[in-house]
C-alpha cells in the first residue's frame, strides 16, 4: 500500500536547482535508504516531504491526502487544516537531535502527545515510558538532554517521534553527528524498528547499514534520482556509472 | 547629628525610596512585555512592520531619557489639538515615559535572545506538529528567558538609579529628597545615604537575578 508519492518535484534556491524532477513513492512497511553525495538534494528532499522547506513544482500525496499540487500552473499547498493532519502522519529525526533543552527526557517526549495530539498526560507518559524501555533509555526518564551522549541524544529523538505514531518516519543522516561507537546504538534502533516494519525513509552515508536493513535504495546525484532498486542490485550490481563511481570510492574509503 | 534627626532623615528618604520602588515596579510591569511585542514587531519579515519599530527603537535608545521624561509630560497638554488638551499626572507620566524607554531596550535583549535559539528547535517542534504559537510560548521563550537574564538583570540594575531622573518633574523620589534634605541641613550626607539605599535596592536586584538564574540552571 502506497503511504506517500512524490511527483516531479523541483526545488530551486536562490535560483539553483537543488531538487530535479524527483519521483518516488514510499508503500507502507517499506525502508528506503536514500544514498549520494554531498549537496546531492538528499536532505532537502527530506526537509520538502516534510513542510520544512515548500517545493517549487511537482506534487506531494501522504496516505490520500494531498500536500501540494502543481496542477493550477504553480506549487498549491493545502490548506492548513489539512498541513496539520498531514504532519501528524510524518515524523522525522535531524542529524543534531534537535531535542528540547529545557525539558527532561520524558517531556521531550510527552509534550507533542499532551499538546499536539490532544492525549491525556497518563497515556502520553506510558506511552513515553514504553518507547524509551524499547530504545534501551528507561533509566534516563528524568534527565535533561545536556546530561545525554550523543547516541541517548538521538535515541530519544527517535523515541519522541515515534511517540506521534507517525505513519512515515524520515531520518535525516541520523549518526552523521556521533562517533563509530555510538552509531552502533542508534543504527540498532533503526534496524529493531526495520524489523517491526516501520515505515522509514533514511538518508545515510552508512553504506553497510543500507544494504542491510534497506528494502530499496535510492541513489541521488545532482537533485536527481539515478537509480533505484534493491540493495542487492544498487550495491552488487549498478546500472549507472554514476552510481558505481560514488559507490567504488565509498568501498575505497572504508573497505 | 543627633539620633532623632537621623530617623527623622531616614524616614523621609524611606518615603522618596518607596515612590522611586513604585516607579520602578510600574516600569517593569509595563515595559517587559511591551518589549517583547516590539521585537516580535522589529523581526517581522515585512519591512512596512518591521522599519516603524526600528525607527522607535532609534529614537528611544538614540535620545536622553530626561529629555523623553519632560516631552511625555508636557506634549499631551499642548501638542493635541485644542479640546483634546490633557494635563497627564506626573507620576503616570514617569511610569509612560519609563516604560516606553525600558521597553525599546528590553526588545533588543529579546531579539538578542530569540536570535540565538538555533533553528533546529523551531524545525523539531514543526515537525511534531506544534504551531507557531506554541513553538514560541513553549519552546523557545522558556530558552529565551534564560539567556536573556543577565543583560535583562543589567537594565533593571539601570532602571533603579534611573528612577532618579523623575526630579525634573518634581516628583518627590529618593534622590530629590535626599538633595532638598542636603541643602537644608548644609550636608552631603542625606545624599551619600541615598546612595546606600540605591545600592541596597541594587543588592536586591541582583539576588533576584542570581536566584533566577539558578532557577533556571537545571539545563543548559
Amino acid at each position: 500500500m502506497e503511504i506517500l508519492r512524490v511527483e516531479n518535484l523541483r526545488k530551486i534556491f536562490d535560483r539553483e536547482v537543488i531538487l530535479d524532477d524527483v519521483s518516488l513513492e514510499i508503500n507502507k512497511g517499506e525502508v528506503i535508504a536514500l544514498i549520494g553525495p554531498s549537496g546531492s538534494g538528499k536532505s532537502t528532499l527530506l526537509r520538502c516531504l516534510t513542510l520544512l522547506e515548500k517545493i517549487n513544482w511537482g506534487k506531494i500525496i501522504v496516505a490520500g491526502d494531498t500536500m501540494v499540487d502543481s496542477a493550477t500552473g504553480k506549487p498549491c499547498y493545502a490548506p492548513e487544516q489539512t498541513l496539520r493532519i498531514i504532519r501528524l502522519k510524518l515524523g522525522m529525526v535531524f542529524q543534531n537531535f534537535n531535542l528540547f533543552p529545557h525539558f527532561s527526557v520524558l517531556q521531550n517526549i510527552t509534550e507533542a502527545q499532551v499538546h499536539v495530539a490532544g492525549i491525556p498526560y497518563e497515556t502520553a507518559k506510558a506511552n513515553a515510558l514504553q518507547l524509551l524501555k524499547k530504545v534501551g533509555l528507561e533509566d534516563k526518564v528524568d534527565a535533561y538532554p545536556y546530561q545525554l551522549s550523543g547516541g541517548q541524544s538521538q535515541r530519544v529523538a527517535i523515541a519522541r517521534a515515534l511517540a506521534m505514531k507517525p505513519e512515515v518516519l524520515f531520518f535525516d543522516e541520523p549518526t552523521s553527528a556521533l562517533d563509530p561507537e555510538l552509531t552502533g546504538e542508534v543504527l540498532k534502533v533503526i534496524r529493531d524498528l526495520a524489523a517491526e516494519h516501520m515505515t522509514m525513509m533514511v538518508v545515510t552515508h552508512e553504506m553497510a547499514f543500507a544494504r542491510d536493513v534497506a528494502d530499496r535504495v535510492i541513489f541521488m546525484d545532482n537533485g536527481r534520482i539515478v537509480e533505484s532498486g534493491t540493495p542487492e542490485k544498487i550495491f552488487g550490481n549498478p546500472a549507472n556509472e554514476r552510481t558505481k563511481a560514488f559507490l567504488q570510492r565509498f568501498s575505497d574509503t572504508y573497505g | 547629628m543627633e539620633w532623632t534627626g537621623l530617623v527623622k532623615l531616614l524616614s523621609l528618604l524611606s518615603r522618596g525610596a518607596l515612590t522611586s520602588a513604585q516607579l520602578f515596579f510600574y516600569t517593569l510591569i509595563f515595559s517587559l512585555p511591551l518589549g517583547l511585542a516590539v521585537a516580535l514587531g522589529r523581526m517581522s519579515p515585512k519591512p512596512w512592520i518591521r522599519g516603524p519599530f526600528k525607527l522607535y527603537i532609534l529614537v528611544m535608545r538614540g535620545t536622553p531619557l530626561l529629555l523623553q521624561i519632560i516631552f511625555v509630560y508636557f506634549a499631551p497638554s499642548f501638542m493635541l489639538p485644542e479640546g483634546y488638551r490633557i494635563n497627564l499626572d506626573r507620576f503616570v507620566a514617569a511610569v509612560i515615559a519609563f516604560s516606553l524607554n525600558y521597553a525599546a531596550y528590553f526588545a533588543e535583549i529579546y531579539r538578542g535572545g530569540i536570535e540565538s535559539i538555533p533553528r533546529g528547535q523551531y524545525e523539531a517542534a514543526a515537525v511534531l506538529g506544534f504551531t507557531k504559537s506554541q513553538t514560541f510560548m513553549r519552546i523557545i521563550l522558556p530558552q529565551v528567558i534564560k539567556r536573556i537574564l543577565p543583560p535583562v538583570s543589567n537594565e533593571v540594575i539601570t532602571l533603579v538609579k534611573d528612577t532618579a531622573l523623575v526630579q525634573v518633574l518634581g516628583i518627590s523620589e529618593l534622590f530629590r529628597v535626599a538633595k532638598n534634605e542636603s541643602s537644608r541641613v548644609f550636608s552631603t550626607t542625606p545624599i551619600f545615604i541615598a546612595g546606600l539605599f540605591y545600592l541596597m535596592m541594587n543588592w536586591l536586584v541582583t539576588k533576584v537575578f542570581h536566584l533566577s538564574e539558578q532557577k533556571l540552571s537545571y539545563y543548559q
